[in-house]
């Protein structure tokens, strides 16, 4: 744990810092499917507006969207990303804004279109044209390193990986860190830990995932079966003032936001998995 | 011999393919059949790992398709079942690297050797999914009862029916208590609303995590529940009839009260 606090306190990225002058555009990303990325976008793109930021969510998911309906708006979407870059509507008609909170918005991807269907330099003045009116772009990054994937970083500055206690999303992940910018310093949610199944060394611990990974820690999110409700409904979790979850994902919020809080904290330090170390010797 | 050429595929990443085709292949061995596994997810492989061989791989998928190699060459023998083999993917290069037209010609060769290719295909609709569904000539669509996953496996059921391939479905990750007080899609909701035939029922079970991390399918040991149910779906890609199990707890006092309320 130690490593990782000295990791965020020297990280310029989340250190206390002057207000910015642009927005940040940060990538969601994880390589592998289903760890949680749209959930973690929505849900900390919802705790940053709350916190009074304006915030664009863009979902580069060409083709399988769903952050629309974690948002719960996917009555509301008209027109959607591909229609802002082949000129058809003006940006601003295509965001959508969110019903709980004024300062969120979503540009929707387009669901019967291709990811080949859009390249890295329009979405880089996309994403640049968004930087201007809002203080956090947060892009919804598709699962894999294909074409959706480069689309997604393209107009990037910085890198959330987010990834599960699993040797799999733990590989990909790693895979995917390699992908980015060298100069980047991408941050780490661990998504989907269960206390209970890592202290019976069953489940990877943070420390067992930071050991390969070595990346300041943003946040850990717990497993909850009230999660699946919460995004089956398309009500983000962080909204919810009694949640734990919500919690956690506000604290993420608050540190890229720059406020100074505490590393994140589990008391389940204990997992040994030699495996990990084991494959990660054997890889080329 | 001219195997079944059958690629697992779902649209949305994480709901379970490599898992279902680790073990369903290993199922398909233990029933005597021999059986090759592809790994199509170049750059992002992970089917070794849950099988448990990454250490053993030689040469890969991009190698046999470049001519670097035979395919037999770069086949990698199961430990535990002898007619279970497996295919990786290449872990630094890019989907691009193989055509269509290659995998075809991959698997036309493979298809010679074995009873089942079962053929893991990558999450999404790119270049990669495209690859696994080109050597195919039936899909198992995998999902889970969520929105999100149910409607990314929508649209790869479009796909594949545009392309007239038979498709049967596995509903992943199911959890009846949550299903019964309603915060879960029922199996029978997702069929409707991808109007496909039904394949097998999986419910969640937190014992995959840890022999996945492993690298060790749960139907290696009989002991285990999901093990039983690999079996089944196993036997029914085989054209056997075999009833859907129950996954209601069999807890006779919660029954009795249920049917005590109702009553």
């Amino acid at each position: 744990m130690r490593a990782f606090e000295t990791a965020l306190e020297t990280d310029p990225a989340v250190a206390p810092s002057a207000a910015l002058r642009r927005g940040r555009a940060i990538v969601i990303t994880s390589g592998k499917g289903g760890v949680g990325k749209t959930t973690t976008t929505a849900n900390v793109g919802a705790a940053l507006a709350a916190r009074g930021k304006r915030v664009a969510l863009v979902d580069a998911d060409v083709g399988l969207r769903n952050l629309d309906v974690v948002l719960g708006l996917e009555s509301r979407v008209r027109h959607h990303l591909l229609d802002v870059l082949e000129e058809k509507v003006a940006l601003e008609t295509a965001l959508v804004r969110d019903k709980r909170n004024e300062n969120l918005y979503l540009l929707a991807a387009a669901q019967s279109r291709e990811k080949e269907d859009v390249d890295t330099v329009q979405m880089k003045a996309l994403i640049a044209q968004l930087c201007e009116t809002f203080d956090f772009v947060l892009i919804d990054c598709p699962a894999g390193i294909e074409m959706g994937f480069k689309n997604a970083v393209a107009g990037a500055h910085h890198a959330i990986i987010v990834c599960t206690p699993e040797v799999s999303a733990v590989r990909d992940a790693d895979r995917v860190v390699g992908l980015l910018p060298a100069d980047w310093r991408p941050e780490l949610i661990v998504n989907r830990l269960r206390p209970d199944l890592v202290r019976k060394s069953k489940m990877l611990s943070v420390a067992d995932v930071n050991d390969i990974l070595r990346l300041p820690l943003l946040g850990v999110i717990a497993d909850e079966p009230g999660l699946i409700v919460a995004t089956n409904k398309g009500e983000p979790l962080a909204y919810d003032a009694a949640s734990t979850t919500g919690a956690a994902y506000r604290a993420i919020a608050a540190r890229l936001d720059g406020e100074d809080v505490s590393a994140p904290t589990v008391n389940t330090e204990v997992g040994l998995f030699g495996k990990i170390g084991a494959w990660l010797g054997g890889r080329a | 011999m001219s195997a079944r050429r059958i690629v697992i595929t779902s649209g949305k990443g994480g709901v379970g393919k490599t898992t279902t085709t680790a073990n369903l292949g290993a199922a398909l061995a233990k029933r005597g059949h021999s059986v090759v596994l592809v790994d199509t997810d170049i750059g992002l492989r992970n089917l070794d790992l849950v099988l448990g061989v990454e250490k053993r791989i030689v040469f890969d998928l991009v190698e046999v398709v470049e001519g670097r190699c035979q395919v037999r060459q770069a086949l990698i023998r199961d430990k535990r079942f002898e007619s279970l083999s497996m295919l990786p993917a290449a872990q630094t290069r890019e989907k691009t690297a193989v055509s269509e037209e290659a995998m075809v010609r991959v698997i036309d060769e493979l298809a010679e050797m074995a009873d089942y290719i079962l053929i893991d295909c990558p999450a999404g609709i790119e270049h990669g999914f495209r690859n696994a569904v080109a050597g195919a000539r039936e899909a198992i669509v995998v999902t889970t009862p969520e929105v999100s996953a149910i409607r990314d496996a929508d649209r790869v059921v479009g796909k594949l029916t545009e392309r007239r391939m038979p498709l049967r479905l596995i509903v992943n990750r199911i959890r009846p208590e949550m299903v019964k007080s309603g915060d879960m899609m029922s199996v029978e909701d997702v069929c409707q609303i991808l109007s496909a035939e039904l394949l097998g029922v999986i419910p969640d079970d937190e014992e995959v995590i840890d022999t996945t991390n492993r690298g060790e399918p749960i139907v290696l040991d009989d002991t285990k529940r999901l093990a039983a149910i690999y079996m089944k779906i196993a036997r029914r890609l085989e054209g056997e009839l075999v009833p859907f199990t129950n996954l209601e707890s069999p807890n006779l006092l919660k029954q009795f009260f249920t049917l005590w309320k109702a009553g």
